[in-house]
């Protein structure tokens, strides 16, 4: 049975999705965050958004946009986690966070590469730049600088020794900067890696500038780690249903994208929005502003907010309650999960049509 | 419903008609005349031009790159809806929507996405689900991946690289095959800079004309109807006409694809080594019956080129216009997605732009010469009505003529191309002739018994305004569009082939999956229940 609660007491799942379907009637900038949803949600979401006059914001979208800001105004060379698995016989990894965006990293990428012209794995040089108080590096790793905060430095001056410029003095010593050159030279596939959560993005795009400037002479490419929350997945559907990525406003007669405007922490904080639609199927993830707006919330039976929602309608979680189409880390791209543990739980697609169902006629015309 | 179209000029070449006529459709299909018979909705054609809905056999519309293009240049939808084309590919259908729009405005029914990486066809699919009104499909690529480099190498039998295309068809619900750069992508990965059709692939020990020769003899065995997509090796380059050449030669008399010849087009004459080679490449295509080529026009304005011809990509990244691009190192081709901006003042462009029509007009058989601009790398879909109206008007072409670089037409044979293409020819062009070259029987004509996909436009003299907008358009014998506007947005299907395989190959793909990858091969495909919509795929018959 599904459950449902009208500002924190049960209520039947129409009555929920009716109340919810009126509030956002009423509301006069409406936003839908969160988007911790698989494909089929994150269609109906953005569908849902378009016909309200909604914004869009991901939960993750500031170190998503991080990395899709270099791209987009400098340019990326891009791989995939399983690429570098195979084939990658040196790694450079930079700065904190990487483990905690994937746990799995050091099994599946400080041993031996998979492919090799002789189809035996080979050793795999893994250097980490800057990792701060890192766990999880082992001794197959070498650490080259220790304080995060040094990083911004030791990559310019790093960028420049590899295109043989003077440079001025930095933490890191010059010889061990030259050898760490000489191995990046000397890759036969290198691989940049790092977590935008972590870095800024004058940093990443000098990280990415550093790939740029290797492939001159030899292959390396770079790896952005992406974030969770099917964030990868749900920018796609964004982009081919609208043409931008999220932190996009539908409030006009035209898709609005602004990475500041349609932040939803700033449009929570501002007073800018009376009501969001928050979405966090895969998890119980708090929304990260300070406030209470009203909320109608897409989320865990036992999520807990600090305020109660108006209307909180509990969701399965993908891949695990129902069957799901999501973003796929290891091979880059969107693929099809089978549900592990198939439940009557409800998707967030199914829960937005419900809601959808209950709208009052008239899409929003301008 | 019994639905009439009365009076039209039926030009219909799959069934040898030029004539003034009635349509009737019934039930989603064309009907034989219904004499005497009241019709529940008629519609006057009287004085127009009536075909069958249009198909475009090669127009990246969907997947992981044209997506990454969308990500890549925000400000060029930046803006009000009700903005005048000033904002550059304001009107190139940006969001999936518009896509479909956009083109059934125009009068096309049926768009191949060509260049779909296994990996990639669920997110492919799922996006061409969102793409309205058109029936489309898609090419899956072959040709860098480990598995078939592998076969070649371990000199396996023709029936295990016949079953994995199969299985690849089956898994990514594809239409047909297509090479990119057959090697490239992988000798990219060790490094290699340029790559030829005698080149090998450092870790298989394959060149790339035995992957393409191995996948065009796998395709045709098979009895898939279309024949192996080739996008071949140096695109772009001068001097690029003569690996097109040999690429011919290769096919040995079996059928073979070329795609976006335009880009071949290159000699190395002239003061900057920069010239058209078209003349020469026109005639190996006339000569070679068993050769189908797209022309892959170019056409001025801003655009943004997107290919999986990762390694040429890379070279090309450099010229982007403007100065930023994605490269993708992926599983087997990998992908490249570069702006640029074709400028009327700039010789090379300009030469690029002649080639093209010199191919449309120096291929004598419209029945395989096929229209297309390889949406968006040589110019936005959107610019089909413009060069329709160039082929069918030479005084249109001098006046272009006129105001490009007179060195640049100088080393093309363009100026003195006097033909001009009739209705007929057009209508072979891009609608019997690529249903034919795809394999579908039902479309492309006017015959009773074929999907009633049919265009009705104004016999204006000004042929791209008569191209732009039609003033009918019918989808399965529903009205779509009235006067360029979309009166009704239903979804189409995608177009698939299943050839028979050995399920042994299942078994093994699943195991090499697991090893290689460390995950389910479930992971690749499309399911029915992903997509979303009633009845998403519609098989196509193979030949055997």
């Amino acid at each position: 049975m599904v459950q449902a609660w009208i500002d924190g007491m049960p209520a039947a799942l129409s009555t929920a999705t009716a109340a919810a379907a009126r509030l956002l009637d009423a509301s006069r900038q409406p936003l839908v965050a969160g988007l911790g949803t698989d494909i089929a949600g994150a269609r109906a979401a953005v569908a849902l958004a378009q016909r309200i006059g909604a914004c869009v914001d991901h939960m993750n979208a500031d170190a998503l946009l991080r990395d899709l800001d270099v791209m987009r105004e400098a340019g990326a060379m891009l791989t995939t986690p399983n690429e570098t698995r195979m084939r990658a016989d040196t790694l450079l990894l930079g700065g904190p966070g990487l483990i905690e965006a994937w746990s799995e990293l050091p099994r599946h990428l400080f041993g031996p590469t998979s492919v090799a012209d002789d189809r035996r794995g080979t050793e795999r040089r893994v250097f980490w730049l800057c990792p701060g108080r890192q766990t999880g590096a082992d001794d197959k790793v070498t650490v080259i600088g220790r304080d995060s905060g040094e990083l911004p430095a030791v990559l310019a001056v790093l960028r420049a020794r590899i295109k043989g410029h003077p440079t001025g003095e930095v933490s890191v010593s010059v010889q061990l900067l030259d050898e760490l050159v000489g191995a990046l030279k000397t890759a036969r596939f290198g691989v940049a890696a790092w977590s935008a959560a972590a870095l800024d993005a004058l940093t990443i795009e000098m990280l990415c500038g550093i790939v740029n400037d290797l492939n001159a002479t030899t292959r390396f490419s770079g790896l952005p780690l992406a974030p969770s929350d099917n964030a990868m997945g749900v920018l796609q559907v964004c982009a081919w249903m609208t043409g931008f990525p999220m932190r996009t406003g539908f409030g006009r007669a035209y898709p609005d994208h602004d990475r500041w405007q349609y932040g939803a922490a700033r449009l929570v904080e501002s007073g800018e929005t009376d009501c969001v639609l928050w979405i966090s199927a895969y998890r119980a993830a708090p929304p990260q502003w300070h406030g209470d707006p009203q909320m109608i919330a897409l989320a865990p039976a036992d999520a807990r907010f600090p305020r109660s929602p108006r209307v909180h309608i509990a969701v399965g979680a993908p891949g695990r309650d129902h069957d799901s189409i999501e973003h796929c880390a290891m091979i880059g791209t969107l693929a099809a999960v089978t549900a592990t543990h198939r439940s009557e739980a409800l998707s967030v697609a199914d829960a937005i049509t419900s809601i959808v169902a209950h709208l009052s006629a008239e899409p929003l015309s301008c | 419903m019994l639905t009439r179209i009365v009076g039209g000029r039926i030009i219909d070449p799959a069934n040898g008609r030029d004539e003034i006529g009635d349509i009737w459709m019934n039930d989603g299909r064309i009907v034989e005349a219904q004499v005497g018979a009241q019709a529940d909705a008629s519609y006057d054609a009287i004085g127009k031009i009536v075909m069958a809905g249009a198909i475009d056999i090669h127009s990246h519309i969907a997947g992981w790159s044209v997506n990454t293009a969308r990500l890549l240049l925000p400000e060029f939808r930046l803006g009000s809806a009700p903005r005048p084309g000033a904002t550059p590919l304001s009107s190139a259908g940006w969001p999936a929507f518009e896509i479909g729009c956009l083109y059934a405005a125009m009068g096309f029914t049926t768009v191949i996405e060509p260049a779909v990486s296994p990996h990639y066809a669920l997110h492919a699919h799922l996006e061409l689900a969102d793409i309205p009104i058109i029936d489309k499909a898609t090419l899956a690529v072959l040709g860098n991946d480990d598995f078939l480099l592998g076969l070649i190498r371990g000199k396996e039998s023709a029936t295990a690289v016949r079953d994995y295309v199969a299985w690849t068809l089956a898994a990514t619900r594809s239409l047909g095959i297509k090479v990119i750069n057959a090697g490239g992508s992988a000798a990219f990965k060790e490094n290699a800079r340029e790559f030829s059709l005698d080149d090998v692939v450092p870790s298989y020990g394959v060149s790339s004309r035995e992957i393409v020769k191995t996948l065009q003899r796998a395709v045709a065995d098979l009895g898939v109807p279309h024949p192996l997509h080739v996008h071949c090796n140096n695109l772009g380059i001068a001097g690029s006409a003569d690996t097109a050449l040999a690429t011919i030669a290769a096919a040995d008399g079996l059928p073979l694809h070329l795609a976006h010849l335009q880009f071949y087009g290159y000699g190395r004459e002239g003061g900057r080594g920069f010239s058209s080679a078209a003349a020469r490449l026109a005639e190996a295509v006339n000569a070679a019956k068993n050769v189908t080529i797209d022309v892959g026009q170019v056409m001025f304005g801003q655009t943004v080129t997107v290919s999986l011809d990762v390694l040429r990509q890379f070279k090309a990244r450099n010229q982007a216009r403007p100065r930023k691009w994605a490269i993708l190192d992926g599983d087997a081709n990998g992908a490249g997605i570069v702006p640029y901006d074709y400028r009327s003042a700039d010789f090379y462009n300009a030469v690029q732009w002649a080639v093209g029509m010199e191919l449309f007009l120096l291929i004598d058989d419209p029945w395989r010469v096929f229209f297309t601009t390889d949406h968006p790398n040589g110019a936005p879909f959107t610019t089909y009505p413009e060069i329709m109206a160039l082929l069918m008007s030479r005084d249109l072409r001098a006046q272009w003529v006129a105001t490009l670089p007179a060195d640049a037409m100088a080393v093309t044979t363009l100026p003195a191309i006097g033909r001009e293409y009739s209705l007929l020819e057009i209508a072979a062009m891009t609608r019997a002739a690529p249903a034919r070259l795809l394999g579908l029987r039902d479309r492309g004509h006017l015959g009773a018994g074929a999907i009633a996909d049919v265009a009705v436009y104004e016999d204006a003299p000004d042929r791209a305004k008569m191209f732009r907008s039609a003033a009918l358009v019918f989808k399965n014998g529903a009205l779509v569009v009235r006067d360029g506007i979309p009166t009704q947005t239903d979804f189409g299907c995608a177009l698939e082939v299943q050839p028979e395989r050995d399920c042994a190959m299942d078994r093994r793909m699943k195991a090499y999956y697991e090893e290689r990858y460390g995950l389910s091969d479930d992971l690749i495909k499309v399911p029915d229940h992903a997509i979303g919509r009633p009845e998403p795929f519609e098989l196509v018959p193979c030949k055997r």
